[in-house]
Formats: C-alpha cells, structure tokens, sequence
C-alpha cells in the first residue's frame, strides 16, 4: 500500500500521551499517535491490551485521565471534576466530534427497533439536521455501496452477521466521518462471512478514507493498511509500515503475536 | 310510577340510566388515565434515579417504592384527599374564607393513583431498561446523539418494548384502583352504580352492569395494549 507523506496530509487524529486506569489498573500508559488523513492504522494486540479502551478514548465512550485527543486539529476540552476524575469541559464539542467519527463495534450495534434504512438515516436527520429526502436517497445509495440495498426495509434481527456489520458500517458512513474506528468489526461473524465485511473496509481505504481498525485479521493489516501498532500493556510496543514490521520486527513480543 | 326494570339501567331514555352510568365509565377511564400519565412520569423519573442516578436521588426514589409499597392504596387516597384539602382551607383562610374547603376529589384521586401506580411502573421500567442491549444506546451516544434526544429516538421506544406487559398489569390494576376514588365523592363508575342501587329495588343488576362495563374497558384497552406491544416489539425475532 501507499503510505501517505506525512509531511503533507494533515493530522486527522491527534492523541498525545493517554492515560487511562480502572481502579488500580492502569490500561494505557501513555499512547501517543498522529494519524494524518488517509491513513489506515491497524491496532494489535493480544486481549486486554487496551486496544477498545484507547479506541473509545478518541470518542469519549471513555474518557481519558491525562493527555490530549485532537480530532481534524480541534482538540477535545476536559476539566477534572470535583471527584477528581477527569470529564468533558463541554458535552457539545465532544457530542459535535462524535458526529465526525464513525465507530462500528464488535457487536454491530444496530438499533433493533428500526430498520436498515431507518438505522442509516437516524443520525443524518436528528443529529446532523440534513433534510430527509437527501438523507434517505444517501442512505440508499450507501447501502447499494456495502452490498444491501435489497435489505433496506428489513430489521436488523432478520440479518446475517455480515450483513449487519455491513449496516453498520453504512450507517457510520452516512455521517461523512472525518475519520473511522473500527473495534473488532469481524470478531463476531462466523468465518464465512469475515470476508464481506473485510471487502467493504478495504474498499473504504481504497477511497482514501482515514481509518483505525482494531483486528485480529492479520491478512488486513498486512495488505489494506498503512500502518501497524502493537499494543501491549497499554503501551504501543511495535510501530511501523506493515512490510516493515511483519518481516523484520525488533520487538520479539510482536514477532511471537503474529507467529501464533 | 313504575318500578324500574334491567331494561331501564341500559337504556338511554328518558327513564333510563344508561346516560349516568356511560358518564361514570367515562370518569372511571379518566381517573385511569390521568393516573397512569402521572405514574408514568414518576415511574420514568423514579427508573432514572435507580439506575444511573447519584446517591441523593437514588435513596428518594428507593424509599418512595418501599414506602408506597407498604401502604394500602387506599389511605394513600385519603392522605391526598385529607391533605389537599388542608392545604386548600388553610390557603382559603388565609384569603379570608372559613370552614372547610374540600380538594377537588377527582385530582385527589388522580394524584392518588398516579403516586401508586408511579411506585410500579418504577420497577416496571427499571426492568425493562436492564434488557436493553447497551449497545445499541452506546452506537446512539457515539454518533453524537445527545442525552435528550438519545432518550427520545433509542432508550425510550426499546425501553417501551421490555416495558409493554409490565404496563398492560399496571394499567389492569389502575382500572380497579379507580374504584377506590369514589371515596371522595367523585362519581365514577363504581359511586354511580352504589347511588343506582341505592335508589331502586336494583342493587345486583346494577353492579352486574357495572362489572360487565369493566369488563368491556379492560378488554378494549387490552386489545390495545396488544397492538402496542406488538408494534414496538418491531424487529423482534420471533420463534
Ligand atoms: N469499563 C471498564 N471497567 C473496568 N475495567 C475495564 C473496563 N474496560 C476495560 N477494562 C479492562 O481494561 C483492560 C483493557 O481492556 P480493553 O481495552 O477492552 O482491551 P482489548 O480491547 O485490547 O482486549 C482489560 O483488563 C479490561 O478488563
Ligand atoms: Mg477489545
């Protein structure tokens, strides 16, 4: 894959040195990484590394003790409550940076009580305020993109795996992310159906689209993305192009996660 | 004059009852209603407090349900009554008025009801929240929804869902309760077949005719229910 010069594409994500701890566990200990625009960063990392935790630092699900999230250059305000704990300074810019970030979980997440289209059109209308009409006809012309469009009036209980993680995924497109986060977004499909949903995401990078993908699927993190970090303990242990770490690694750590 | 037959309790003539009786159905289904509307706010509030509110809120909302759980649904009416109406004579004399000023027994009873039925529908919607999948409110958050309208789109229709057969037996039980207003002089369906009885030789067939119209309200709400059910169980697999 190209890797875009980072001299020239501006910053889409911006995390400096993130802390976060649960109680006595400290779950990221320092994360630092500039994500330029275009970028597809896959994230590894054996379970418990902290690969969800610092993804939902980016939008808030989780909020940070210490450090600094810029999203498109603009960076999210936290204030430390009277409990000490730190949150938000203003609910509107973190709900507003929400809105430019598609996140797609593990679990799809589809509302259940609305259909596939009624899913993608959701946020487009009552957050982004676009008129329905529009929405509706982007809404259409995104599931057509991911596969679905024949499934648009069902509910999402009535879909395969693949196909909900497709309506997801079209559903976090209809906001027009800045920006994407992907959290294990095949780790729950049957294995037969890994393969749609990895042909969508690479499709997206395709288009250039700035991407961090938690996976576990080695074969996209080799050939889709432009760069791999290896969490472990919280810390990113191994950076760098794929070509460069999967044949050549100073970490054994890492050597030894993708020889399992 | 002719002493009345079953036929006049039914009928709408001029001799009939049908017209007292319709209008005592009628305040029946009112109080019902403006009770379970009361209920369900408190009940909201009540879930709200329960499950992601802070200490304060949390131990009011749970000494409201012990509390209301622990007093005969009827006395709850009196102290509405007894206490609105002190309320009422005291803010009469300090007007000017004197003597007893009594509260209005329909908002009395209303309150009544809507404070109990409020204590159930409480637990009945903290239940319901439990089996949302968190998720689904997790993707509402992450797409910038905010808090009010988040509850208004997500966690309110799928809490609804969870919620529907827990209200359909608040709603059966608020019908009943409604009786119970008529102790304040409010002439429901209930009072108004006591004061048919009264004043015929017809007491049984005029509470046959008040049970059989229960019957047809609590069968006609629960069609309705029904179909809400059905409608926001949407998109739920079924068998
Ligand atoms: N909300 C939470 N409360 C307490 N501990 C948590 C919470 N979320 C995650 N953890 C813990 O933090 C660690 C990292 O979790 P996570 O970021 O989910 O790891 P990964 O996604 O890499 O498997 C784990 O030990 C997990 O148990
Ligand atoms: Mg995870």
């Amino acid at each position: 894959m190209n890797i875009p010069a980072k001299s020239t594409s501006p910053v889409a994500i911006g995390l400096r040195d993130l802390h976060k701890r649960f109680g006595p566990l400290e779950v990221l200990k320092g994360i630092s990484l500039d994500a330029s625009e275009g970028e597809v960063i896959s994230i590894l990392g054996s379970s418990g590394s902290g690969k969800s935790t610092l993804l939902r630092c980016i939008n808030m699900l989780e909020v940070p003790d210490s450090g600094t999230i810029a999203v498109a250059g603009e960076t999210i305000r936290l204030r430390t409550a009277s409990s000490g704990k730190s949150r938000p300074a203003d609910q509107r810019q973190v709900d507003r940076i929400r809105s430019e970030l598609g996140m797609v979980f593990q679990s799809f997440n589809l509302w259940s009580h609305k259909t596939v289209l009624e899913n993608v059109i959701e946020a487009p209308i009552h957050v982004l305020k676009r008129p329905r009409s529009e929405a509706i006809e982007e809404a259409e012309a995104l599931l057509g993109k991911v596969g679905i469009a024949d499934k648009r009036n069902h509910y999402p209980a009535h879909l395969s795996g693949g196909q909900q993680q497709r309506a997801a995924i079209a559903r976090a497109l209809a906001m027009r992310p800045k920006a994407m986060l992907f959290d294990e977004p095949t780790s729950a499909l049957d294995p037969e159906l890994v393969g749609e949903v990895l042909r969508v995401m690479r499709g997206l990078a395709e288009e250039g689209r700035t991407m961090l993908v938690v996976t576990h699927e080695m074969g996209f993190a080799r050939d889709v993305s432009s760069r791999v970090i290896f969490l472990h303990k919280g810390a990113i242990e191994e950076e760098g192009a794929p070509h460069e770490v999967f044949t050549n690694s100073k970490s054994e750590r890492f050597r030894q996660f993708i020889s399992k | 004059m002719n002493s009345p037959g079953f036929l006049d309790i039914v009928s709408f003539g001029p001799d009939g009852w049908g017209h007292v009786l319709a209008a005592g159905a009628w305040m029946t289904i009112l109080i019902a209603l403006a009770g379970i509307a009361i209920g369900s706010v408190i009940g909201t509030f009540g879930a709200w407090a329960k499950i992601s509110g802070g200490p304060v809120p949390r131990a009011i909302a749970e000494a409201y349900t012990t509390i209301l759980r622990g007093i005969p649904d009827l006395l709850v009416i009196y102290l509405f009554y007894f206490g609105g109406s002190a309320v009422v004579t005291a803010v009469g004399q300090f007007f000017g008025a004197e003597g007893f000023v009594s509260f209005p027994g329909f908002v009395a009873g209303a309150l009544a009801v809507g404070v109990t039925s409020g204590a159930q529908q409480t637990e009945v919607f903290r239940g319901a929240f439990r089996a949302v999948h968190p998720g689904e409110l997790e993707a509402a958050t992450a797409c910038g929804m905010g808090r009010v309208l988040r509850f208004r789109r997500i966690t309110a229709p799928l809490t609804l869902r969870h919620a529907l057969p827990g209200l359909g037996n608040v709603w059966q039980v608020v019908l009943k309760e409604s009786a119970l207003v008529s102790v304040t002089g409010v002439v429901e369906l209930l009072r108004q077949a006591q004061i048919g009885a009264g004043s015929t030789s017809l007491p049984f067939d005029f509470y046959f005719v008040a049970a059989m119209i229960y019957l047809a309200i609590s069968t006609v709400s629960g069609a309705f229910l029904n179909a809400s059910e059905h409608w926001f169980s949407r998109g739920v697999r079924r068998g």
